[in-house]
């Protein structure tokens, strides 16, 4: 399945969206959909003993919901109305009209937060349910992500998996010409955390990471991906962050994610 | 007004293993004695009031029902879009409960006084919203809070408030209380300061005026048809707050949109934070806020 591909469509019938976000986390939400990591029901989203997710950096919806139209929570076709008006997949998720998702998002530092008031709610309930929550590392940089993570590390939410796409850009450049961030690593491990790096486009790398033991301590995935994955002008490039391509760019999409000229003119009707 | 609360709080953690106490680093030794009873219902957040109010989403999404309690400066204004985004937008069952509010933390000065919760927090939907000015109406709209499902702000003072109601006393949600019936002018009064009120009033009393006072304990929904219905021809609002948005505007808005001929005067504070240190009492003086300046003020509304 080519979900970049599908994101990339659903952007382009929308007008707008960000795509190259989206296109960093495709493999995270792979693995942990379809490579039976989260313990879900598409049937039953709201069923008791499931495992959550929170995308906390919002902006990376086109993945979230490909992903979830992929498993069978709602119709491919629901894709289509991407941010048009009466839809409910608007460009950063709401809830409660989008079967499985758990959490309104779209602005950072608060996805962490939610999550470790899941994570203490199962645990004061002695339940087995896990608590997954994706942030980026531009997010990071929000105060509350420490807050929160020193309260996981306090209160030793072993249940909660938190995931940072570590691809290094954010709105305005790199986080290391924005931010100075050193290391993720030292951070997180300062805090107490049990930290692993993996590749984040490594399927079995990231299933290996999910596994990890973790007693005691919330479990941090740094998982090093690539802003723009999967197409070659906007892989680690800022620019992309929310944009679409023009004419002689979009030949390049084409190209490069196998997309047929009768699918683009599919795209032109929707718009 | 914080032992009603102690108190409310520990009989719902009886009643309910699903009631959660969030702290901030905010509780008293009360609170320590309760977490030693109930320590998986009592949560101390250290001090970081966004992570804890969005936590508190985070637990009510699993069935918790959590009473986020800190100062209320700290809670309305820090952690505003986390009330917005987390809570009132994904309407969940937290109640914000926030303590100190209006002058109480008077020589902590303006970074702990709360003089504009209300003009920030109305304009949230979901959000219910309850003033209670004294301990019994305290209590009870703690539970009031716990049976209602969906977000409420409970705001509430800590000046060592006498009570002014007797045993009988029924707060009904949604419905302004009169707390007594006069002919010349209603005072429209929430929280703490209707001691204050009402020692205004009965100076005003003895110069011959009728005064009506009304409690307004829900904010919000505002009680309309109270100011619609409203027989006197005029109204004083009084508050701890600045006048811009609090419930003088909030009355205003009624007046304007129901064409009613009423003259409204609002008593507050005057776009300013509030000047000085000292006792609550001091503190309502220096900002014409006490019983005598309540009195100056109506006394000569009505002398015109």
């Amino acid at each position: 399945m080519n979900y970049r591909k599908t994101i990339f469509l659903t952007a382009y019938s929308a007008s707008i969206a960000h795509i190259a976000s989206a296109f960093s986390i495709v493999e995270i939400l792979e693995v942990l959909y379809k490579e039976k990591i989260l313990k879900y029901d598409v049937n039953n989203p709201n069923w008791d003993d499931r495992d959550r997710f929170i995308l906390s950096k919002g902006h990376g919806s086109l993945a979230l919901y490909t992903m979830l139209s992929e498993v069978g929570f709602f119709s491919k076709d629901l894709l289509k109305t991407f941010s048009k008006p009466n839809s409910v997949l608007g460009g950063e998720p709401c809830i409660p009209n989008i079967p499985g998702v758990e959490a309104t998002t779209g602005s950072l530092g608060h996805g962490l937060s939610l999550a470790v008031g899941m994570a203490l709610a199962k645990k004061i309930d002695n339940k087995k349910e896990k608590i997954y929550v994706l942030l980026g590392d531009g997010e990071c940089e929000e105060g509350t992500i420490w807050e929160a993570v020193m309260f996981a590390v306090h209160y030793k939410l072993d249940n909660l998996i938190i995931i940072v796409d570590c691809n290094r850009i954010q709105k305005m450049g790199t986080l290391k010409s924005i931010m100075s961030i050193d290391s993720w690593k030292d951070k997180f491990n300062a805090f107490g955390c049990e930290v692993v790096e993996v590749d984040g486009h490594n399927t079995s790398e990231l299933k290996s990471a999910f596994k990890q033991k973790n007693v005691n301590k919330p479990l941090v995935i740094l998982a090093d991906t690539i802003k723009g994955k999967g197409v070659s002008i906007v892989e680690n490039d800022p620019r992309w962050h929310w944009r679409l391509p023009n004419k002689k760019e979009l030949k390049i999409f084409m190209k490069e994610l196998n997309i047929s000229e009768e699918e683009i003119n599919e795209c032109k009707k929707l718009i | 007004m914080q032992k009603a609360y102690i108190n409310s709080l520990y009989k719902l953690l009886q009643k309910d293993k699903n009631v959660i106490s969030c702290l901030s680093d905010s509780g008293t030794d009360y609170d320590e004695m309760i977490a030693r009873e109930f320590p998986n219902q009592v949560i101390n957040f250290g001090i970081s009031e966004n992570n804890k109010v969005a936590a508190a989403a985070g637990l009510a999404s699993c069935g918790k029902i959590p009473f986020v309690y800190t100062t209320s400066a700290f809670l309305a204004y820090r952690s505003y879009e986390f009330i917005r985004d987390d809570i009132c937008l994904q309407n969940y069952n937290v109640k914000l409960i926030g303590m100190g509010s209006g002058l109480s933390w008077s020589t902590l000065g303006p970074t702990h006084h709360t003089t504009e919760d209300i003009a920030i927090l109305y304009t949230l939907p979901n959000l219910t919203i309850l003033s209670p000015c004294s301990p019994k109406e305290l209590e009870q709209c703690i539970n009031y809070a716990y049976n209602h499902i969906g977000p409420v702000y409970v705001r509430m003072g800590m000046s060592n408030e006498k009570e002014i109601y007797d045993e009988n006393y029924k707060f009904v949600f949604g419905k302004n209380n009169v707390i007594k019936e006069g002919k010349d002018v209603s005072i429209y009064v929430t929280g703490s300061i209707i001691e204050e009120v009402i020692e205004a009033s009965k100076k005003l009393e003895t110069n011959g005026f009728s005064i009506k006072i009304v409690n307004v304990a829900t904010i919000k929904p505002f009680d309309k048809n109270s100011i619609i219905n409203e027989k006197n021809k005029y109204i004083v609002t009084v508050e701890e707050q600045n006048i811009l948005g609090g419930i003088g505007s909030i009355i205003s808005s009624i007046i304007t949109e129901n064409n009613l001929n009423i003259k409204l005067f609002k008593i507050g504070l005057n776009d300013s934070f509030a000047k000085g240190y000292g006792t609550y009492k001091e503190m309502l003086k220096m900002n014409n806020l006490d019983g005598d300046s309540i009195y100056n003020i109506i006394n000569s509304i009505l002398s015109q």
